[in-house]
Parts: structure tokens; C-alpha cells; sequence
């Protein structure tokens, strides 16, 4: 297929190298340096794509950011896959594939299109929650049906090959948007020594220069730009960013740029022969100051059958025609408010094409570009709009009548004047988006006619992003803020470059104007769109609003004006003052809704960065890792920590299951000896005079007399009397203490140390600090234990010497160590530590001697087995933040009477907390030892009581206990101590019921014989 | 050497030699130990990379916790080096191989060589006496890795959010700082190199991170030897 609406000259495009490409599966060729739009409009494509509810054939309506219609689904494999591309942002590379997101099954035959034409009337606004409310159930029915009539792209269902990857800027001025204005504020920052960074969504940076008729210097404005893009790509203190959309700007100067680094090359980065290369950045940028210079988007005006493939805001036609070097249709019809669009009229005849009519609604223009036109030979209707479009696959037509923008009614006689293609354009809308992501609501200018972007702090504006649109002042005003933003930076000599000469040009004043007047009444002319995007009609809003809703926020939920990826670039304001002509309000006191990050889509791959897969979270090992992993264990996730969980053997031949491994774990711990590598519990080295009184305070339990050498076990709670944490702490010397926490609590006991001693206790003297990483622990336990120990150890093992709940110092297989005989197995057990780096010496040590004990390693499950059987809790298991030591039946760890109040101690004086129906901890015994209760089970008294059932506790901790031979559970029971004996019965979701014996938490050894050996 | 070890434990706090010594024949694994094994740590060789991972393991870390004017008195004596008069503050001795860092307010790291943080620790101790002030050894915790090399910058642009510019870290500057998803303590303390102090359960996946984040530049992980 030819381009035939190709320009033989012109443009920025490389006509030597020509590009081939696929859009809805039909062949075309375009240049370097088309966008796909472009190259789609150069071969003559009037259909990309169908509307969103009505199903209507939908054309490029615009150039850059704002399209509404030319919605694509990019990718030439499954993989490669991506939704809801614009295709005027897309660069076109040889081999691109494309099609429409909307239309089912194709875009020229659309069998969802009898909705739009027959259902049209009956899909008012608010329609799906009208309609789809009832049954709630059939909604999930319903919304498939919705979405694939509905589009808008869709997920890869492969694995997306390309990485992503994100960069932590900082910079004194970041500048958003690399037009006019933009450049200069650039070169002002960049000229006084600011780091700057300089970002812009296109291709190419210029923006406005980029098609330009105007001249800077006597030079075309497009070579200004290229001159300052060198100056400061030669600069260190810049960094230039194309291709790099500004998506996010929020709180304290924090703004997201997302940069798209190999997909105008090809659809992955190994297309493009740039394997391994990251795909798209996104840029975290903490900027000292902010100067948006965003420009402004053209409004196009809201006239009947609006959406016909054939029109265009008038700006993008100058665009297609200057920058790409393609006219867009043979005869055009403009209708404008303004001087400016008039380019597009120009531009157009220049290109060798017919200009039918320039119609202006105002009713003297008398700008420069109006005489210009004038002089061109061009048809100026004033006083008039177009009123209507004709044709349906295109535009074959336009109505254009004179209108009286005070009564909103037309005045005269309809003239249809014959055209392919109608530019519209009804003034300037700035880009406000970024700042109002702050939560900063746009203010309306009457002068301006748009919004201008709210107050944020350390935000600057420049250009048409404030409403400054003639070049030669938005440079001046670029240049100005420029060097403004540099000084509020820290800057103080910074000054604005000297801007160059450009030619002043007379305009004649813009009016307002956003929907034309028809001669049908709103509600029955043919369809004015507002919101292409989301297909919200003029007549829509005007419904709305009838319906009452007067809140522009409520207009917008009501009928999804704005919504979505579009975010109301083009049709937000007209909207809004549509919405205000029917409510018989001003524009600012309707106001406008707030926009949303982002800006434009941003793929979940930059989003995520690198923090997947095998680097989604970190991994944190012990010092025994290696030994773990070779010994064949399988892991349990504590945290972040990679814990052993079992050490599955092979027997016969066959892989133990969980079962038998935690079995055969269990019995030797209890009958020769095991080992755990504890290293996971934090340890907290505490220091000072005060430290003793500190944990006094802490803690619940009383330290003034722990001496030196020895062990105790305390109980964290939170001042609400809940217990928190517990865990041991030895006192080293008399002003020296090792903390120990749960894994998961390390951190979390650590802060609330330092939070009570800074907020509440600053006199008391004490540090605190982590020796978790620099201990490693091995727990050496069972009836074997101290032979193994003698084994490697100077320390004197005597059990008078080393009495349970003692530490010592010593060396252990050579190796420095402290060595502590406590015990969460209820057995005997030193627990080892030593400086982590020779933790494997020891280890291995500790194996090599162990081989005739048959020394078994054991894992986090069989340590849960085995301290449930001695009814010893897990905090955060057995307790979950409404758990009482009273509750746990550890009032023997609580100091009522201990001098200094203590954290907790007030809300355990409360009468709810001494309440003899409170949830206890105690133990059950199911009735057939075959049962392992499941965890989280209610209790109930009475199985046959009728549901809701009064429900009594549950299970906290279940196990199967090889020494018992029989499962076994601690629970959480009100009024359990004094229900011992009782039978409890416990539902489950299958309709059975089980039954279970209260008994004591301790089930092996009850009066602790075994550890004191 | 336990002789040294029980004499230090009579005072207020228990000070502990963690090293067996050179004679008990005792190897340490620093706690790249499994990246090694799993080939994330190259010894020797290597194309012209531009980004250098050198581990500097084993070395003394000492915390020091207490009042500055108490604590500079005793460093600047036993040490040679004040403390840093600037919060962020990182000051090297002649030899640059060791080093004090600001942390907090009324806290300091210092980095020795390999071996020499027990004996400065008791002398600290003695010198320090009846104040108020704490040291705890965390070597066995922490590893340093020394970053260098003309894409250094930019790697670390890609893991920390701290200002890594001239601006933001000048030499003799440490912060703490955000690294992917864990924390680590960034330095300054020359202008080739960066340094970074890794948590020892962290430090696999921090090099698993650089050696990811590095390879659009070519990168190399080592580690020295003591």
C-alpha cells in the first residue's frame, strides 16, 4: 500500500529509511521517525479503532499524549504483549505489530456495533449501574460479556522476557517538558551550575518547535531547539531524559518519570538487538525544585457526530503535516475560537491541499494569522462553528451554521460545506495534571479561559502551563523561572538567559466556546462528544446534572468523564462547562475534578523494577546456611529469615515425609541429642548503669537480683497488658545484659526499647544495640547433651558447676563461646554462641564428635513439637495481642510488687483483665489420638447447640507428638483452668465433630526433671 | 588469651575476645561465604569490568555509644583520629585503614583491622572508666564491601535512595540508607570509592542486588583476603 497522504518534502522524518509494519493485520510502510499514528494517517487509515460503548468507528483525533481514540494493542508475540498503547506516542520500528483494543472481533466489522446503534438510546449515563444491579450475583456474568464488547487492551498471558529496572535521582531542578519554555528554564538553572534533569514524553525534545511556523533568530524555531538540546547534553550538571513521560508528582518535590528505553527500537529489548538491556526505568526523582513546563493541550470543540474518523484538534494537523510530513485528508474544514489554530488552515494549503473554509466564531478576527489567511485566498466564515459532522466511516461533510454563544441557539441558515476532514479547536487548555496530583486544585483563569495550575510548594511554572502561549514570552517566561527555580535551589547568581528574537504577532481575542448550539434540542441532536475515550456525551452530562448530580466530582463518577487512562485531556473542561451551562453556574464554581497519577500508563514491569523473582525479598541466611542446604533441609520462610523447617533422610531408598522426619527428630532430641541452629533469634546487648533498672521496667518479671551469670526468662507486654515478646536475657555483669527476642520481634523490640528510653525514661542510663547478625546460636539439647559437650569444651559441664539457667564462657571446638543452659525443649541444652564467622567451624566440630551420639539436626517444626510439649508459647502464636501473662497462666513472671511501675502494669490491674472468664491458655487432648486438631478450630461446649454457636476458644498450637503417640494442642479456652478435665468439641467445616479432654500445657516431664539433669 | 578475657569481664560490662587466634587453626567464613559457593563471588580474573565489588571481610567493627566529648577524648588517644565533627561524618587515620563513622548522636562505628578491635576495645574501656558510655563488638554482624570503578556511581543510583552525587555524599560522608529492600550504611571515604557495611543475613541478597543492578555495566564481585 502507498503512502498517500504522504508529502513528498518536509518533516522531520528519514524518507531513506523505510520502516514496515502491521496494524490490525494489514501490511503498511512508514518512515523513521513516524509515530505509528502518523504512519497510520500517511497510509490512509481513517478506522483505528471502536468506541467504548457505542461501538462507533473511531479516528487519530490528536498528536501527542492527549488521543483519546487511537488506543493499541502493541506486540508481535504473546510475550511481548502490551495494552493500551497510544499510537501517537508510539515511535514506529521496522516490524511493528498492532491492532485496535477495541472491537470484537475487528474494527471494520464490529458485531458489538448493534449495541451502539440500536442500544445507543438505551445505554444512558449511569447505565450498568441501572441496569447490572440486580441479580448481585450475575454481575460476574454480566462484566465478562462488558469487557471483551468493552476492550481496552489486555494482559500478556506469557511471561514478559524484558527487564525493568528503577534509578534514585536527586537533582536542585527538575524540568518537566522540553518546549520552548521548558529549554529555557533549563538553560537558566543549568547555566548557573544546578544539577538539572530534563525530561520530555516525546521522541524528539522541542515540543511546540518542533512544528512551529514561527522563527527564532531568523532561524526556524525547530533549529533553536536543536541548538539549545546540544548545549545542554554537553553539559555534566544535565541530564537529559527523552522519552521520559512525567507520571507522577508527589509530595515534597517526589516525582516518577518513566523512561522508555528500547520500545521505539522493538516491541523487547532483544528485538532491538539489545538483549539484557533494561526495557523501561523508572526514575524515583527527588528534585529541589519543580518547573513544569507541560504546555498546554487544545480543546476541540463539542459538535454533533464529533467522533467521525476525519476529525481532528486543529494543532494535530499542523503536527502531522510539519513534524511527519503528512496531510491527513484532501478538503478540511477548520472551526476555532482563536487565532492560532488558523496555522493548521494554512499549513494545510501549503501543503498543496484544499482549505473549504476557515469557520471562526468570532464575530470581527483580526489577528495576524486570520489577514494571513485572508491573503491566502481562504474562505473566513465568522461568527459561525461547525454544527455538525457528516459521514460515517469519514467524514464526508460539514454543517456549519452562525450561532449565538450568549442564548446557546443558532441563528441562521445551515450551509453543508463537502470535506474529508474537520479541524476543530476551542482554545488552550494548560496541562495541569501533574500539579493537581498534589491534591492542589486547579484555578480557573476568565482571561485565559482554562485552568492554571494550584499553588504547590517549590513548584515553578512556565509557558503554556500557565497560560503564557506566544513564543517569545513563553521563552522569556522559560527563561525567567528557569533561573528563579535555580535560586530558590541555592543558586543566588543564577539569571535568566538572554531569550532570542522572535517576531511579535497580533491576536484578536479568543471567545469562550466549548459545545455549539444544534438545531435539535441537546438530548435529540446526534451525539456531541465530550469524552471520546470513555464515550460520554454532551447530552450525558446534561443528563447528569438533571438526574441531580451537581458535584462535577458525582458528574464524573456518573458518567466516567476523565476516567481511566485518559484522565479527561481533552474533554475535562468541556465537560465542565457544559455541565456548568445546564446548572446556570460559572465554570469556577463548578470546578474541576482532581487528576490522578499517572499520567499515562506506565507498564507494571517499571513499576516493579527489579524487585522480583529471586530478588522480590530479601533472603536472609544464617551463618549455617551452606551446611543446611547441603544436608538436604527444607526451608520454612520466619520473616525474611530461610529457616530449616526438617531434615528429610533418605530411608530405604525413600525421601522421609514431613511426618516421619519431625518423628524421627522429635525422639532423638528426647532420647540422645539434637541440634538447631537458633542464630534467628534477636539478641539485643544492653549496657549501662540503669540497665538492670530498665528491664525492671520492661519486662514483667523482676531483675534487681539476677547476678552475673546467670538466666531468666522474661515477658514483654504492651502497655495494654497483652504480652508482646518474650525470650531470655543473662546477665553478663552487673551493668551488662544479652536480650533475646523472638525472630520475627527483633526488630520490633529493639525500636520499643528505644522508644521508652527516649520518650518516656531519657534519665536512666543504658544502650541498646543489635547483635543478632554477630552471634550465631546452636542449640545443643537432649539426654545425650552433655557428653557431646565434654567432647569439644574447657567449660566445667559439672551440673552443680553449670546449673540449669547459668551461662559460661569458655571455647567450644576451639572457638571462643558463650554457652547458656537454657532450654525450649525441656531437655537438657546448652545453647552456644560464637562470633558468627566460626560458626561452621563449630558446627562441624559439634557433628564430627556427634556421629556416635547419632547428633540429629532439627528444625523449626520439631522445636515446635517439642516446646508445645512442655507448654512453652510462641509469641505471636499461642498469643495474639489479646493474651495476658495471668492469661498464660504465667502470673508467676509477674512482679505486682515491684518498686517501679512496669509497662503493662496499670491495664493488668483493670478489673476486664483479672475477669475469671478470660480466654486461658491450656492444653487439649483429643479423645482419639489419631487427631491433630487443626490449628485456628473453635471451641465449642455444646456440638448439638444450634448455629451461631457460642463459641469458647480455639486452637492455638497442634501437633502430632511421637513420644505421646497421640496429637496434642494448646488452646486459648475461657475459663479453662478451671474446665480441666472437661470435654471441649471442636466442628470442622465437613460437618464433623471432635472431641478433646482440657488438660495441663505441659504434657511430657510436668515437673521439669529432665532439663535440670 | 582467656587470662586477658577473664580479666576484662571484672568490670561493670563483659568484654569477649571472639577470635580462637591464629594458632587454633580455625578458618572464619565471612559472611559472603554461600555467595561464594554459589558462584556470586569471583576470586580472580575478570574482563575490563567498570564496576568493582571487593569485600573486605573479617575486619573489627566496634559500635561506640556514649556522650562526643567523653568518647573523642579517649578515640583521639588510642586511636589518633577525632571523632567526626559533623553528624554524617566519616574520618580515616593516616593509613586509612581505620576509620570512625557518625551514626547517631551519641553514636559511632569504627572499623579496625582484622584482630585489633579487642584490644582497642579494653583500652577504650580503661581509658573511659567510670563514664557513662557503651561498645559493643559487632564484627561477626556486618561485612564491608568497597565499591569502585567509573559506573559506581550509577550502580548505586539503581540500590540506595541517598543522594550518591559529589553534592549529596562528599568524601568523608556516611550515611544509612535505604538498598533495595534492606538497609545498609553507604561511605565516602575517598573519591575512587564507595564503601558499603552490609548486615551479615542481608549481605547474600545485597550482592545478589549489585551483581543484578551491575550488569548492563559489566561487573565483578571479590573478596580479599585478611
Amino acid at each position: 500500500m502507498t503512502q498517500s497522504n504522504r508529502l513528498n518534502q518536509g518533516g522531520r522524518i528519514d524518507r531513506s529509511r523505510r520502516l514496515s509494519f502491521t496494524f490490525n493485520g494489514q501490511q503498511y510502510t512508514g518512515f523513521a521517525g513516524d509515530t505509528l499514528a502518523s504512519a497510520l494517517l500517511a497510509n490512509g487509515v481513517d478506522i483505528v479503532n471502536r468506541s467504548f460503548k457505542y461501538s462507533r468507528p473511531r479516528g487519530i483525533t490528536a498528536a501527542g499524549p492527549e488521543e483519546p481514540n487511537a488506543i493499541v494493542q502493541l506486540g508481535a508475540s504473546e510475550a511481548a504483549q502490551v495494552p493500551n498503547v497510544r499510537a501517537t506516542q508510539q515511535a514506529l520500528y521496522d516490524g511493528l505489530v498492532a491492532r485496535g483494543t477495541n472491537g470484537w472481533p475487528n474494527v471494520q466489522r464490529d458485531v458489538m456495533s448493534w449495541v451502539g446503534k440500536l442500544g445507543g438510546s438505551f445505554m444512558p449515563p449511569g447505565f450498568y449501574y441501572k441496569t447490572f444491579m440486580a441479580p448481585a450475583s450475575m454481575w460476574m456474568t454480566y462484566e465478562k460479556f462488558i469487557r471483551k464488547g468493552a476492550g481496552l487492551g489486555r494482559a500478556p498471558t506469557e511471561a514478559d522476557p524484558d527487564i525493568y529496572d528503577h534509578f534514585n535521582q536527586h537533582c536542585d531542578v527538575l524540568v518537566i517538558g522540553a518546549g520552548p519554555a521548558g529549554l529555557a528554564a533549563a538553560l537558566s538553572a543549568a547555566r548557573a551550575g544546578a544539577r538539572v534533569i530534563l525530561c520530555d514524553e516525546q521522541e524528539e525534545m522541542g515540543g511546540s518547535l518542533l512544528d512551529s511556523r514561527e522563527s527564532i533568530d531568523g532561524a526556524p524555531a525547530s533549529a533553536w531547539a536543536e541548538q539549545v538540546v546540544a548545549e545542554l547534553g554537553g553539559l555534566a550538571n544535565v541530564t537529559l531524559l527523552p522519552r521520559t513521560t512525567a507520571n507522577g508528582y508527589h509530595d515534597h518535590n517526589f516525582v516518577t518519570l518513566h523512561e522508555r528505553r528500547t520500545e521505539h527500537l522493538a516491541d523487547t529489548a532483544a528485538g532491538a538487538g539489545r538483549e539484557g538491556e533494561v526495557r523501561a526505568r523508572l526514575h524515583r526523582v527527588r528534585a529541589g525544585r519543580v518547573v513544569l513546563a507541560s504546555g498546554s493541550h487544545e480543546r476541540p470543540l463539542v459538535y454533533a457526530n464529533n467522533d467521525v474518523p476525519g476529525n481532528l484538534v486543529a494543532g494535530a494537523v499542523s503536527v502531522y503535516i510539519r513534524r511527519y510530513g503528512v496531510v491527513p485528508g484532501q478538503r478540511l474544514v477548520l472551526s476555532t475560537n482563536n487565532d492560532h489554530a488558523y496555522r493548521a488552515a494554512l499549513d494545510w494549503q501549503e501543503a498543496g491541499r484544499e482549505v473549504v473554509a476557515v469557520v471562526d466564531s468570532r464575530a470581527k478576527p483580526d489577528g495576524d494569522l486570520v489577514k494571513q489567511a485572508r491573503d491566502a485566498g481562504i474562505r473566513v466564515i465568522t461568527g459561525s462553528a461547525v454544527m455538525e459532522a457528516t459521514g460515517s466511516q469519514r467524514v464526508s461533510g460539514a454543517k456549519v451554521v452562525a450561532i449565538d454563544t450568549e442564548r446557546f441557539v443558532v441563528t441562521g441558515k445551515v450551509e453543508t460545506l463537502e470535506c474529508d476532514t474537520i479541524a476543530s479547536s476551542g482554545g488552550y487548555s494548560p496541562v495541569v495534571h501533574l500539579a493537581s496530583h498534589t491534591g492542589k486544585r486547579p484555578q480557573w483563569r476568565d482571561d485565559l479561559l482554562g485552568f492554571v495550575p494550584g499553588e504547590v510548594k517549590g513548584m515553578h511554572v512556565a509557558g503554556g502551563a500557565h497560560g503564557v502561549y506566544a513564543l517569545g514570552e513563553t521563552l522569556t517566561d522559560g527563561a525567567d523561572v528557569g533561573a528563579e527555580a535555580a535560586r530558590a535551589a541555592g543558586f543566588e547568581e543564577a539569571a535568566a538567559i538572554a531569550v532570542p528574537e522572535v517576531a511579535v504577532r497580533q491576536e484578536s481575542p479568543t471567545s469562550a466556546l466549548y459545545q455549539i448550539p444544534h438545531e435539535k434540542p441537546p438530548l435529540r441532536a446526534p451525539k456531541q462528544f465530550v469524552d471520546l475515550q470513555n464515550d460520554v456525551t454532551a447530552a450525558a452530562v446534561e443528563l447528569a446534572t438533571r438526574e441531580g448530580f451537581e458535584s462535577i466530582e458525582h458528574v464524573k463518577r456518573y458518567t466516567a468523564l476523565g476516567f481511566g487512562t485518559d484522565q479527561g485531556k481533552l474533554g475535562n473542561i468541556n465537560g465542565m462547562a457544559i455541565a456548568a451551562r445546564c446548572l446556570n453556574r460559572s465554570i469556577p464554581e463548578v470546578g474541576t475534578t482532581v487528576f490522578r497519577p499517572n499520567y499515562t500508563p506506565v507498564s507494571f514491569g517499571a513499576i516493579v523494577g527489579r524487585h522480583c523473582r529471586d530478588l522480590f525479598d530479601p533472603e536472609r541466611y544464617t551463618a549455617l546456611h551452606q551446611w543446611h542446604v547441603e544436608n538436604g533441609a527444607e526451608f520454612e520462610d520466619v520473616g525474611q529469615w530461610k529457616r530449616p523447617w526438617y531434615f528429610p533422610r533418605r530411608v530405604n531408598g525413600k525421601r522421609e515425609t514431613m511426618h516421619e522426619a519431625v518423628a524421627r527428630e522429635c525422639l532423638a532430641v528426647r532420647r540422645g541429642v539434637g541440634i538447631l541452629d537458633a542464630s534467628t533469634l534477636g539478641k539485643i546487648d544492653i549496657q549501662g548503669p540503669d540497665a538492670r533498672e530498665f528491664l525492671g521496667r520492661v519486662y514483667t518479671n523482676k531483675w534487681a537480683k539476677l547476678a552475673p551469670g546467670r538466666v531468666r526468662y522474661g515477658l514483654m507486654c504492651k502497655d495494654d497488658g497483652m504480652l508482646m515478646d518474650d525470650g531470655t536475657t543473662s546477665c553478663l555483669a552487673e551493668n551488662h545484659f544479652l536480650m533475646t527476642t523472638t525472630t520475627g520481634g527483633a526488630a520490633g523490640v529493639l525500636e520499643w526499647l528505644e522508644l521508652w528510653h527516649q520518650t518516656e525514661w531519657p534519665e536512666l542510663q543504658v544502650y541498646f544495640n543489635s547483635v543478632t547478625d554477630h552471634w550465631a546460636t546452636m542449640t545443643v539439647t537432649g539426654p545425650d547433651a552433655r557428653k557431646l559437650m565434654s567432647e569439644v569444651t574447657d567449660i566445667d559441664l559439672d551440673r552443680e558447676q553449670f546449673k540449669f539457667m547459668d551461662w559460661k564462657e569458655g571455647k567450644v571446638a576451639g572457638v571462643p563461646a558463650r554457652v547458656f543452659r537454657i532450654s525450649f525443649t525441656g531437655e537438657l541444652a546448652f545453647e552456644i554462641n560464637v562470633q558468627a564467622n566460626y560458626a561452621m567451624h563449630v558446627w562441624k566440630a559439634l557433628f564430627a564428635h556427634g556421629e556416635k551420639y547419632d547428633l540429629t539436626p532439627y528444625g523449626t517444626e520439631t522445636m515446635h513439637v517439642l516446646r508445645a510439649e512442655k507448654g512453652l508459647i510462641i509469641a505471636g502464636q499461642d498469643t495474639d495481642g489479646s493474651v495476658t501473662p495471668e492469661d498464660l497462666g504465667m502470673h508467676w513472671a509477674v512482679g505486682y510488687d515491684k518498686p517501679f511501675s512496669w509497662i503493662g502494669q496499670r491495664a493488668l490491674t483493670r478489673p476486664d483483665t483479672a475477669r475469671e472468664d478470660r480466654k486461658q491458655l491450656v492444653g487439649l487432648k483429643p479423645k482419639d489420638p489419631k487427631v491433630v486438631l487443626e490449628e485456628g478450630a473453635q471451641i465449642v461446649l455444646d456440638p448439638e447447640q444450634k448455629i451461631p454457636m457460642t463459641m469458647m476458644g480455639h486452637v492455638t498450637s497442634s501437633y502430632y507428638s511421637p513420644v505421646l503417640e497421640s496429637g496434642f494442642a494448646l488452646a486459648v479456652l475461657k475459663g479453662g483452668r478451671n474446665r480441666m478435665g472437661e470435654t471441649v468439641y471442636l466442628p470442622m467445616s465437613d460437618g464433623s465433630v471432635h472431641q478433646a479432654e482440657v488438660v495441663s500445657t505441659v504434657f511430657i516431664d510436668p515437673k521439669g526433671e529432665r532439663q535440670n539433669v | 588469651m582467656s587470662e586477658a578475657r577473664s580479666e576484662a569481664s571484672v568490670g561493670n560490662a563483659a568484654t569477649f575476645d571472639t577470635h580462637p587466634g591464629a594458632d587454633a587453626g580455625v578458618t572464619p567464613e565471612s559472611p559472603l561465604q554461600w555467595s561464594r559457593v554459589q558462584g556470586r563471588v569471583t576470586e580472580e580474573g575478570g574482563a575490563a569490568e567498570q564496576i568493582r565489588v571487593i569485600e573486605r571481610p573479617f575486619l573489627g567493627h566496634l559500635v561506640l555509644r556514649g556522650g562526643a566529648i567523653t568518647l573523642d577524648e579517649a578515640v583521639r588517644a588510642e586511636l589518633g583520629v577525632s571523632l567526626p565533627g559533623k553528624p554524617l561524618g566519616l574520618v580515616l587515620d593516616a593509613e586509612g585503614s581505620r576509620s570512625v563513622q557518625w551514626v547517631s548522636p551519641d553514636e559511632w562505628l569504627v572499623i579496625v583491622p582484622a584482630g585489633e578491635e579487642f584490644e582497642l576495645e579494653n583500652r577504650l574501656r580503661a581509658r573511659l572508666g567510670d563514664a557513662h558510655f557503651a561498645i559493643v563488638n559487632v564484627g561477626g554482624g556486618q561485612t564491608l564491601l568497597e565499591l569502585s570503578g567509573e559506573k559506581a556511581r550509577e550502580l548505586l543510583m539503581k540500590s540506595v535512595t541517598y543522594d550518591v552525587h559529589e553534592h549529596g555524599l562528599p568524601v568523608g560522608k556516611a550515611v544509612g540508607t535505604v538498598f533495595a529492600k534492606t538497609s545498609v550504611v553507604l561511605r565516602r571515604p575517598s573519591e575512587e570509592r564507595f564503601e558499603l557495611v552490609v548486615r551479615r543475613s542481608f549481605a547474600d541478597y545485597c550482592v545478589r542486588w549489585l551483581r543484578d543492578a551491575g550488569r548492563e555495566y559489566g561487573l565483578r564481585v571479590e573478596s580479599a583476603s585478611p
